[in-house]
């Protein structure tokens, strides 16, 4: 067992080390991973005004790692002038999706209501999902700030997924699951994720099979599509901090197995 | 349960699946059928996994006993109730923030607490439960107590220490990290369904030196849990608990069933693999 | 009757439930949104109250005891502040409920969840070390994927992340299609006991 010293150093150490990255502003490249290339292609070959849905699905304790790969496919959509329905499916994500929306929205110059619109959170993620394969309107009557669905210009041209290209879903759990699972196969809904790093390997059966498109990962996949968009945000911001942690990681295991041989060695001459 | 009742249940959940298999007929008004085509190879899948499972639990009627192999944490569990009674410290056992009553993982962790608190009651030993969700707290509640009833201590029971934190995933993980630092048990169960909150409890019960067994279907917090606890039941290992624990045949004779229907799946995949290999523009095991 | 009703009951849902999905008809899809969703959400807002209740409780005999007196009071106070700043302001964007979510919740819970950055690297000393073979092809392979994912993974190798995607995607997933099998197939079993009545412990433990 490691004492508590010990493990106040391994803290200190790693504390100061990710202190240190983002003082010392160090910049790196991330080359673009197969699966960040693909959502990226995905987005960039829509045509103008193709409307997308976007989803908020996840805690607020997840925002560190979700908000910069949700800014960087937000801004990319707004850039090819897509058109985008936002909703959440999780409660905390709600107004989380809205400020993340309107503040990318408000940098391209988008209109609320014409470019894009938020519908707001429905509890019942099941049936909303299956629900918004009949009507979107008919599961959002209204939008997040109370304005009737069938009046917002966005809204006349989207009744159900068949007007949606592709859903993404913006998660730290097992949300993304019920878009696969729902609107997938019973709606043909094409799926597309922007994830927490931790899930990434809990999707990897549905992107062999194809029931989820792609993947947009943690944050070296912000860094990756942010460098692909040729725009700079948290994503290429944290990976000094996040690349730093990890060398420090592996220079622990290294110093543990170091510890661990000479201590065998010691007991094994005593 | 007597043999009786058993029969009946099995012949009506047979005479439905049957009956539903027959619905084929189209509505009149939407046109839509009773039975989606697409879930045929789902639906004859299960009635081979349930004809099996059911063949199982009826065989155990003409006497035939089932061994289950050494589960090194399910052993651990007397040991664990033990020291924390040698020490005078608590016991601090909690179901994870992923799963909810309907996951049977969440079932299978109440089997195992049913053990622990007959346990806990015999060496009079606490027991502390904190949980994310209410419904799991109202039937950890009943199942705690009738364990202490079941080990004639019924007066030991103490319903408040079996409660209801909060549905927020870190405010649960920081209640239950608090609960541990402050009261310092000598045993940790971590058994349930859990998410990124698995490795703050494991890495919290390591550092006050409490024995920790840990078991969950989540893949990626098991990894987290192998390396911070001491034992962790891994895969199925957790839902035969219930039998391993019990001893009680008809369990038992369920988690045989498991290893067969394992077998079977293990055989189709070498086959498949093999004539894959041979015929790559074959296709018969998707659908 | 005390067992019997629910088992029966379990029964009857249980059968009904696992037949609606075979099923496309908007009826079995009703019945599956009615069970899951409405009825669920019924169950669940009335055992909240209870929960909530009893939690309430139990942390103003806390105090009463003299016990964690600062935590029960920050407890108790968030208790009933978010629902008085709800009903006073509403939950809308810019009201004072959403500030203190924002700027109280928000960074909270980020925090306890950037706990678990500290949590791997002491995980990470005190496990990974080469005690046998199978350990040392766990070390070297965690090393591979830790390097692999680095921005500078391409300065050393190009092979690196490929290596890393490998493993992700072959041994690695192959194991946890294993494990999930082994998860699934238990998950059966024990849905067939509760439904068959041979699984009563989630019913007073028997």
């Amino acid at each position: 067992m490691i004492t508590l010293k010990t493990r106040w150093l391994i803290f200190s150490g790693l504390f100061i080390i990710v202190t240190l990255s983002y003082i010392l502003k160090i910049s790196m490249v991330s080359q673009p991973s197969p699966q960040v290339e693909k959502s990226f292609d995905y987005l960039e070959t829509l045509p103008e005004s193709t409307i997308i849905m976007v989803s908020f699905d996840h805690e607020a304790s997840a925002l560190p790692e979700i908000q910069p790969i949700s800014l960087a496919l937000l801004r990319h959509a707004f850039k090819n002038n897509l058109r985008i329905v936002g909703l959440s499916l999780f409660a905390e994500g709600t107004a989380i999706g809205y400020r993340l929306l309107n503040k990318t929205a408000g940098e391209l110059g988008k209109k609320y209501g014409q470019d894009y619109v938020f519908l707001g959170f429905k509890p019942q993620h099941i049936a909303a999902i299956l629900g918004m394969g009949e009507s979107i309107k008919d599961v959002f009557p209204e939008d997040y700030i109370g304005n009737r669905s069938d009046t917002i210009p966005l809204m006349m041209s989207v009744s159900n997924y068949d007007d949606i290209d592709i859903v993404i879903s913006f998660a730290d759990g097992d949300r993304t699951v019920y878009w696969i699972e729902y609107a997938g196969p019973r709606y043909g809904q094409q799926v597309m994720a922007g994830l927490t790093a931790a899930m990434i390997t809990s999707y990897d059966p549905y992107l062999a099979s194809g029931q989820l498109y792609s993947v947009v990962g943690g944050l070296r996949g912000a860094a990756e599509y942010e460098n692909l968009l040729g725009k700079t945000g948290k994503g290429n911001r944290s990976m000094p901090a996040q690349t730093s942690a990890h060398l420090y990681v592996i220079a622990l295991i290294i110093a543990g197995n170091i510890i661990y041989f000479r201590n065998r060695s010691r007991q094994g001459r005593g | 349960m007597p043999a009786g009742v058993l029969q009946v249940k099995i012949i009506t959940f047979i005479f439905l699946l049957a009956g539903s298999s027959a619905m084929a007929s189209d509505s009149a008004e939407t046109g839509a059928a009773w039975f989606d085509p697409a879930t045929l190879p789902t639906l004859i899948v299960s009635i081979i996994s349930i004809i099996i499972v059911l063949y199982s639990i009826y065989s155990v009627r003409s006497g035939r006993e089932f061994k289950v192999r050494e589960i090194p944490g399910l052993k651990a569990v007397e040991e664990a109730v033990g020291r924390a009674t040698e020490m005078g410290k608590p016991i601090v056992y909690t179901p994870g923030y992923g799963g909810d009553i309907q996951r049977p993982t969440t079932i299978a962790s109440l089997n195992i607490l049913s053990s622990v608190a007959e346990k806990t009651a015999e060496y009079d030993c606490r027991l502390i439960y904190p949980t994310h969700d209410p419904v799991i707290m109202a039937v950890a509640q009943e199942v705690v107590k009738e364990g202490y009833i079941k080990a004639g201590y019924p007066d030991r029971f103490n319903p408040d220490d079996i409660f209801y934190i909060s549905s927020s995933q870190f405010g649960y993980a920081a209640a239950v990290d608090g609960i541990m630092s402050r009261s310092r048990p000598a045993s940790v169960f971590l058994l349930g369904t859990f998410e990124a909150e698995s490795l703050i409890m494991a890495e919290t019960g390591n550092s006050i030196g409490a024995i920790q067994i840990a078991g969950t279907d989540s893949t990626i917090q098991l990894a987290f849990f192998i390396v911070a606890c001491d034992y962790t039941l891994i895969g199925e290992e957790l839902f035969a608990a219930s039998g391993y624990l019990s001893d009680n045949p008809s369990i038992l004779s369920s988690v045989k069933a498991q290893d067969i229907l394992k077998v079977l799946i293990a055989l189709f995949v070498i086959v498949a693999v093999v004539w894959a290999t041979i015929d790559s523009s074959s296709g018969w095991w998707s659908y | 009757m005390q067992t019997r009703v629910p088992l029966l009951i379990c029964l009857v849902f249980g059968i009904i439930m696992f037949l609606q999905y075979f099923s496309a008809h908007p009826v079995a899809r009703a019945i599956y949104q009615t069970v899951t969703n409405d009825w669920w959400q019924v169950i669940f807002a009335f055992t909240l109250i209870v929960g909530v209740a009893g939690y309430a409780r139990i942390t103003l005999k806390k105090l009463g005891q003299g016990r964690d007196v600062p935590y029960s009071l920050v407890a108790l106070g968030g208790l009933v502040l978010m629902p008085v700043l709800a009903l006073i302001g509403g939950t809308k964007i810019n009201s004072p409920f959403m500030w203190a979510f924002e700027n109280m919740l928000a960074p909270m819970q980020a925090t306890v969840f950037s706990l678990l950055a500290f949590f791997v690297a002491s995980a990470s000393f005190r496990g990974f070390r080469a005690r046998s073979i199978p350990a040392t092809i766990l070390l070297l392979t965690a090393l591979i994927v830790l390097i692999g994912r680095l921005p500078l993974a391409e300065m050393i190798s190009q092979y690196l992340p490929k290596a890393t995607f490998w493993i992700k995607d072959y041994p690695s997933m192959a194991a946890r299609r294993a494990i999930l099998i082994g998860i699934g197939l238990g998950s059966m079993a024990t849905a067939l006991r509760v439904i068959l009545g041979i699984e009563r412990t989630y019913l007073k433990g028997e």
